[in-house]
């Protein structure tokens, strides 16, 4: 009877232990997810989000993580601190996520990134400028451009390509602007271009006339502007308005197809410094560029295609660590040629990458590739 | 430059003009502050952008814009300040701002969070007078806005119903013991205001080539330092104030690298106005 007994006892523990098993083996591997989904920033976070499930799809049809699906936990921060801090609580304390993406603003990225270093989380910001997003722990990875290299690609674009002698800067008020336009001015006049104007205007100005009339009657060869869309596009059509020929040049700000439709004709011949190159031949860039235009219904920006790579990044951290935060961020500080579709990362610095700028111009109507810019010089993010 | 500058503060400063009369003529008949007239220029907007998607032609994006502006207005006249008038002031005005920030949202769930491109044609010239040039938009802008104000004027000086709207805006009790129909004429006054605020937002949104949710919202608080400046429920002197603050903010900003944003002037305007006049420019 013992015997029957613990016969018994044994198949139970061992069907219980083989149950436990495949669910183990079935629980999904949880990453959480931020974007400004509603508010003023709502087209950037849609983006990111597309983008993000995107990459998510592509790993669990592929067989997700070692036999593990992946699966996502969106937030939308509204770019409001409060909420994000909120959300980052959350995704701490009680959804179990092994590490965060920020597909989101500077703002909501600067004052979560805390709350995760705190409880050891690995986080990949998408697109987020800030230098202080990476300050808040050895665990946070950007996968963009920090302002000051963006900038200095810019010159770079602005002197050695298109061969700018005369150059008029304006700057829009906020971090990435000026730390953009500052390294612009250092870089094009080392390289020998002189600055003749230096104008800043606020985020969301809409009547450039009163900037771009005094630049209307000056021998001026290319205009620089450190923009978002709204105002890059104002700026084209003013300055197509008044007769200005100077080149317009930008940075990943104007990177969207809604920059083409508002600047419209006066769009033709921009050229401007971002992480997405359309015209990269490979696979995977292909790929993504057809699922975001199927998903979206619009061509593909920087803003998605960058949170699409932070996820990547994030589940490359994974496949090599496991699901142990620490592991997860140590294979990222030794991650080396990663062939993210926004460039091959050489590593992270600091959490700062380093990759190719590309450049990329407004022809025929569409966005195509220019030149890329992988002077060391230039590329390698200033973090000591 | 300094003239090619006032053509640029002139067309800013008319656009603004067309917001603020709205506000000014609701202030006048009812004393109350129309925030939600923000939401009816925005709707007017995206009332040109339809019509000018499915037709193309300019003159349908205007009436489109102006018409959706006017049933909007008359709808929140009926029935919400009109209920609301024997309450507090302080009611009517947060409702105003409910409405406004209701509307933004219903905006940006209908057509999207990203702004559009209303890229019309225009069959205008660029004009160049000496060392000045007027584009072809700022002339459609300053032209559509002179024959508004102009027919605008001959309604309120020349007609008995421009005669009974001034009556109610200067008494509204007398003119109803007079035996006016007080809320005839306020009907009229909310359909006049939101047509012109219809009028701005459509011409915004061409003249920028942008409707977005949220296009609003600076305008329309600008709309009120306006009328404080040019003095509440006057109609020439938010006129003026509009052209004052549209001149004076681009002058500045070409004159001086200050570093102030051009939308804090009207507001140290308006501060100015309530500490040193505050019946405003053109106040009684």
């Amino acid at each position: 009877m013992t015997r029957v007994c613990a016969l018994m006892l044994a198949i139970l523990v061992a069907a219980g232990g083989f149950v436990a098993g495949r669910a183990a083996a079935q629980d999904a591997i949880k990453i959480g997810f931020f974007a400004p989904l509603t508010g003023f920033a709502a087209a950037d976070g849609a983006s990111a989000k597309h983008s993000a499930e995107i990459a998510v799809e592509e790993i669990n049809v592929a067989g997700g993580i070692k036999g593990r699906k992946v699966e996502l936990v969106v937030y939308d921060d509204r770019h409001d601190s409060k909420e994000a801090v909120a959300l980052a609580t959350k995704l701490v304390e009680k959804d179990g996520v092994v590490g965060i993406v920020s597909g989101s603003y500077s703002m909501p990225s600067r004052v979560t990134a805390p709350i995760f270093a705190k409880a050891g989380l690995p986080v990949t910001v998408a697109y987020a400028v800030h230098p202080d997003v990476t300050k808040a722990g050895p665990c946070v990875f950007r996968n963009g451009f920090l302002g000051q290299v963006e900038g200095a690609a810019g010159a770079e674009s602005a002197v050695k390509l298109l061969k700018a002698k005369r150059i008029a800067v304006l700057t829009i008020k906020n971090d990435f602007g000026l730390v953009a336009g500052a390294a612009f001015i250092e870089r094009a006049r080392k390289l020998g271009a002189e600055i003749v104007s230096e104008q800043q205007y606020p985020l969301g100005e809409k009547e450039f006339g009163p900037y771009l009339t005094k630049l209307k009657d000056q021998p001026i060869d290319l205009i620089y502007h450190t923009s978002y869309y709204n105002e890059g596009s104002l700026i084209a059509r003013k300055a197509r308005e008044l007769g200005i020929k100077a080149l317009l040049e930008g940075t990943e700000g104007i990177d969207s197809p809604k920059y083409l439709e508002l600047a419209g004709a006066a769009a033709e011949g921009t050229t401007f410094t971002t992480n997405l190159n359309r015209d990269d031949p490979r696979a995977e860039v292909q790929g993504f560029l057809r699922k975001y235009a199927a998903k979206a219904g619009t061509g593909a920006d920087m803003v998605g295609a960058s949170a699409y790579d932070a996820v990547k990044i994030l589940v490359r951290g994974i496949e090599v660590g496991g699901t142990d935060p620490k592991a997860i961020c140590g294979a990222l500080q030794n991650l080396r040629d990663y062939p993210a579709i926004t460039g091959k990362i050489s590593k992270f610095t600091k959490g700062e990458v380093t990759k190719p700028v590309q450049i990329q111009i407004v022809r025929d109507g569409k966005i195509r590739s220019f030149g890329v810019i992988d002077n060391p010089d230039v590329i390698t993010p200033p973090v000591q | 430059m300094l003239l090619q500058q006032l053509v640029n503060g002139l067309t800013v400063g008319s656009l603004y003009a067309l917001m603020a009369l709205g506000l000014t003529m609701v202030y006048g008949v009812l004393r109350v502050l129309h925030i939600a007239h923000a939401a009816v220029f925005t709707l007017g907007a995206y009332g040109g952008l339809w019509a000018f998607q499915a037709t193309g032609s300019f003159w349908a994006a205007l009436a489109a814009a102006m018409a959706s502006a006017v049933l909007a207005g008359l709808a929140m006249e009926r029935w919400v300040y009109w209920p609301l008038l024997a309450k507090p002031p302080i009611a009517t005005l947060i409702a105003s701002i409910g409405v406004f920030i209701g509307l933004e949202e219903v905006f940006r769930i209908v057509a999207g969070p990203q702004p559009y491109s209303l890229d019309v044609p225009l069959l205008l010239p660029d004009v160049r007078v000496g060392p000045v040039l007027v584009t072809a938009p700022q002339l459609l802008v300053i032209a559509v806005t002179a024959a508004l104000l102009g027919a605008l004027w001959l309604f309120i000086a020349r007609t008995p119903l421009g005669l009974a709207l001034r009556a109610t805006s200067q008494d509204r009790d007398m003119a109803a013991a007079c035996g006016m129909n007080v809320r005839r004429v306020v009907t009229l006054n909310f359909a006049l205001g939101s047509a012109l605020a219809g009028a701005a937002g459509v011409l915004v949104g061409i003249y920028y080539n942008s409707v977005s949710p949220t296009m609003g919202g600076v305008t329309g608080y600008k709309g009120l330092a306006i009328i404080v400046l040019g003095g509440m429920g006057s109609i020439p002197g938010t006129v003026l104030g509009a052209l004052l603050v549209g001149v004076v903010e681009t002058i500045l900003i070409s004159l001086v690298d200050f570093a102030l944003p051009r939308d804090a002037w009207a507001f140290l305007a308006m501060i100015a106005v309530f500490l040193f006049r505050p019946q405003g420019l053109l106040g009684r």
